[in-house]
C-alpha cells in the first residue's frame, strides 16, 4: 500500500500542494484526477523522491523511501526516462545492468507487442512510440506499483488502444496501480477508485465502484458535482 | 462490450452472462475463460472480473471445482430462474416504456404477436 | 561498489566520442606543429647560416635551440590543448546540465536507480578526473615522442634535449602548474584543481536544487570557499603579519582546502539527496 499523508509542498514562493493525503492499495488501479496545474504530476513525483515536500509523509508498504524501493515501484513519468543517444537496445541494457528487478523476457514481448525496433534510436522516436518505450521500460521491471503519469496525453487513438489494452492484462494484475489522467471517459470502466485534485487538495475520494452502485453515479457525474462547486 | 459507467461494472458483466446463459451461447456445464482473460477480453480490469465472478458463485451461477477453471452451473432452477429473470427485466422494461403511452392493452398484445411473428 | 563502477563506465562512455576527437585532433595537430616548426627553423638556419653567413654560435645566441620549448610557438601546438581544456571546463557543466535540458530527461531514470545518489555523484566526479589525467597523459606521452622527432628532423648541434616539465615554462605557466616536476606539486595542484571541481559541482547543485535563488547561493557559497581555503595567506598578509612559517602556511592550506574539500561533498551530497527536483 501507498500512504500520501499531509504532504505539502511549496515552489518558488506558491503553494503547490496543501494537505494531500490518500491510499492506494496493491491490486488496485487508482487513479489522480484533477486540470492541468492541480499537482497530480508533484504528488507522483513527490512519491517517487524526485521533488522534495515540505511536510508530511510518504509511506511504502509502512516505509519510508530508500534506494530499495526502486526495486518495489515503478514509474511511468510523461517525459522520456532514458538518454535520447541511446538506442532501444541501449536503453533496455541499461535497465538490465542497474535493476535486479528487471524482467527482459517481459521486455522483449512488450518491444514485439508495441512494435518497436531496437535498433532505433531513442532521440528519433516519435511521441507515441516514446510513450510505448516508457510504459516498456516501466512494466518489464517486477515490482509491486507501477504509478503512471498521463498514459494517454497526446498519444493518437490506436496507440491509445494499445496502451489501455496493458491495463487489462495480466501485466498489471495484483500490482497496485496510480495513474493520472485529465480524460477520464476511455478508462473509467477501469478504475477501482478515484482522487478528485483540485488547486493542489484532494476534493474527494471514492470507490467507483461503490458509487456506481449505492448513487448510480458514474465518475463523470461525481466530477460534475464536486468541481461544480 | 460498451459499459454504461452509471451502473457497477461487475453487475453488467454478470448480466452479460445471465444473458448467455439464458440464450444457450453458454451451456449448462461449459467451462468459462479465466479471470485474467476475461478482463483481456472484455477490456476491463481483473478486479472487476473477480468481483463478478464470485458473485456469480455465491449466486449459484457457476462453481469451481478444486483446480479447475470455473464452470457454467447444470442446476436447472437455477437456469430456469435465470431466462424468468431476464425475461421479467425485459418485460417491465417495455412496459415502463409503453405505460406512458398509454396504449390499450389489448392493442399492445395485438402488435406483439405481429411483430414476434413476423420476426421469426 | 559494482553500481558506481556501472555508473562512471555509463558517464565516461557517454562522453568518449568527443574524448577520441579531443585525443585525435591533439595527437594530428601537434604532430603536424613539430614537423612544420621543425622545418621552419631548418629553414631558417638555411637562410642565415649557409646563406648570409652566420656562424652557429651567434644563430643559437639569437634564435635559441631547436627544443620542446620552441615548439609552444606554433598554435598547431598549443591549440589542442586549449580547445581539451575549454572543452572539459565546458563539460564541468555540461556533465549535470545534459540530463536535464532540451528533450532529455534522464535525471528521472538517474535519480530513480536503485542505488545510492552519493554514486551518481562520485561517478561524475571520477569521469571529471579520469578525463584529466587521460588528457594529460595523452600529452606526457607525445612530449618525448615530439622531442625525438625533433632529434630526427633538426641535427644535433642546434637541439638541445629539455626535460619534459620544461616544455611551457615563461610562455604559458599555467600550464607547467598542469605538468609538474615533483610529486609534492603534483598533488598540491591537483588537489587544488580537484577542490575547485568540487566546490564547481556544489555551484551548480544549488542552481539545480532552488534555481534563481540557487545560483544567489551557489555564489556565496563559493566566495565563502575562497576565503576559508585562503585564509591562512590573508592572516598572514594582514593580521599577523608574516607570523607563520611557510610549512606552517602550507599544513594550514591543507586542512582549510580539507574543509573546503569535505563541506562542498557533504553539502552537495545532502541536496542531491533532499532537495533535489526535477
Amino acid at each position: 500500500m501507498i500512504e500520501v499523508k499531509n504532504i505539502r509542498k511549496k515552489y518558488g514562493g506558491k503553494t503547490v500542494l496543501e494537505d494531500i493525503s490518500f491510499t492506494a492499495e496493491k491490486g488496485d488501479i487508482t487513479c489522480l484526477i484533477g486540470l492541468n496545474g492541480a499537482g497530480k504530476t508533484t504528488i507522483l513525483n513527490a512519491i517517487m523522491g524526485l521533488t522534495p515536500i515540505q511536510s508530511g509523509q510518504i509511506l511504502i508498504n509502512g516505509e519510508v523511501l530508500h534506494k530499495a524501493s526502486y526495486e518495489k515501484i515503478s514509474y511511468i513519468p510523461d517525459t522520456i526516462s532514458m538518454s535520447p543517444q541511446m538506442k532501444i537496445s541501449q536503453g533496455l541494457q541499461f535497465m538490465d545492468d542497474f535493476y535486479s528487478s528487471w524482467n527482459h523476457k517481459r521486455a522483449s514481448e512488450l518491444l514485439d507487442f508495441f512494435s518497436l525496433s531496437e535498433n532505433e534510436r531513442i532521440s528519433r522516436l516519435s511521441k507515441g512510440n516514446i510513450a510505448k518505450l516508457n510504459i516498456l521500460l516501466g512494466l518489464s521491471l517486477d515490482v509491486e506499483f507501477i504509478i503512471m503519469d498521463e498514459p494517454f496525453s497526446g498519444i493518437d487513438l490506436f496507440s491509445r488502444e494499445q496502451i489501455a489494452e496493458v491495463f487489462t492484462s495480466n501485466l498489471i494484475e495484483d500490482r497496485g496501480v496510480i495513474i493520472t489522467t485529465h480524460e477520464i471517459n476511455e478508462i473509467e470502466h477501469l478504475i477501482d477508485k478515484a482522487i478528485l485534485l483540485y488547486d493542489g487538495t484532494v476534493l474527494k475520494e471514492f470507490c467507483t465502484e461503490e458509487t456506481r452502485e449505492k448513487e448510480g453515479k458514474s465518475v463523470v457525474d461525481v466530477m460534475r458535482e464536486v468541481y461544480q462547486k | 462490450m460498451n459499459f454504461n459507467n452509471r451502473e457497477p461494472v461487475y453487475i453488467q458483466v454478470i448480466r452479460h452472462f445471465k444473458e448467455q446463459m439464458a440464450s444457450g451461447n453458454l451451456e449448462p456445464g461449459q467451462e468459462i475463460q479465466s479471470r485474467r482473460e476475461l478482463a483481456s477480453k472484455l477490456k476491463i480490469n481483473p478486479n472487476t472480473v473477480q468481483r463478478a465472478y464470485k458473485e456469480m458463485e455465491d449466486q449459484g451461477l457457476i462453481y469451481t471445482e478444486r483446480n479447475s477453471p470455473s464452470r457454467i452451473t447444470k442446476d436447472k432452477q437455477i437456469l430456469q430462474e435465470v431466462r424468468e429473470e431476464l425475461i421479467l427485466q425485459a418485460v417491465d422494461s417495455f412496459i415502463t416504456s409503453v405505460r406512458s403511452i398509454q396504449v390499450p392493452l389489448d392493442d399492445v398484445l395485438e402488435l406483439i404477436k405481429q411483430k414476434y411473428q413476423n420476426g421469426k | 561498489m559494482s553500481k558506481y563502477i556501472k555508473l562512471v563506465h555509463f558517464e565516461f562512455n557517454r562522453f568518449s566520442n568527443i574524448f577520441f576527437i579531443l585525443i585525435g585532433i591533439t595527437i594530428v595537430s601537434q604532430i603536424i606543429s613539430v614537423f612544420t616548426s621543425a622545418n621552419n627553423y631548418l629553414g631558417n638556419v638555411n637562410q642565415m647560416v649557409y646563406r648570409e653567413g652566420m656562424t652557429k654560435e651567434q644563430f643559437i645566441e639569437q634564435y635559441d635551440y631547436m627544443s620542446l620549448h620552441q615548439l609552444t610557438d606554433s598554435v598547431w601546438f598549443v591549440g589542442p590543448i586549449a580547445l581539451c581544456i575549454v572543452t572539459l571546463l565546458i563539460y564541468l557543466f555540461f556533465i549535470w546540465y545534459r540530463d536535464w535540458f532540451g528533450k532529455n530527461s534522464f535525471i528521472y531514470r538517474l535519480l530513480m536507480l536503485p542505488t545510492s545518489r552519493v554514486n551518481l555523484y562520485m561517478a561524475k566526479v571520477t569521469t571529471i578526473m579520469l578525463l584529466v589525467f587521460g588528457l594529460v597523459g595523452l600529452q606526457l606521452l607525445l612530449l618525448p615522442i615530439e622531442n625525438m622527432i625533433l632529434g630526427i628532423i633538426v641535427p644535433s648541434e642546434y637541439t638541445m634535449d629539455l626535460p619534459v616539465y620544461e616544455t611551457f615554462t615563461y610562455r604559458y605557466e599555467f600550464l607547467v602548474k598542469l605538468f609538474p616536476k615533483t610529486f609534492m606539486q603534483f598533488s598540491v595542484y591537483y588537489s587544488v584543481g580537484l577542490m575547485g571541481v568540487l566546490v564547481l559541482f556544489t555551484v551548480i547543485l544549488f542552481e539545480r536544487c532552488f534555481r534563481w535563488k540557487g545560483i544567489a547561493i551557489g555564489i556565496i557559497y563559493c566566495i565563502l570557499s575562497a576565503l576559508v581555503f585562503t585564509s591562512p595567506l590573508i592572516v598572514q598578509s594582514t593580521f599577523l603579519d608574516n607570523f607563520f612559517y611557510p610549512i606552517e602556511l602550507l599544513g594550514l592550506i591543507v586542512i582549510t582546502g580539507l574543509i573546503v574539500t569535505t563541506a562542498s561533498i557533504m553539502v552537495s551530497l545532502y541536496l542531491l539527496k533532499n532537495k533535489i527536483t526535477v
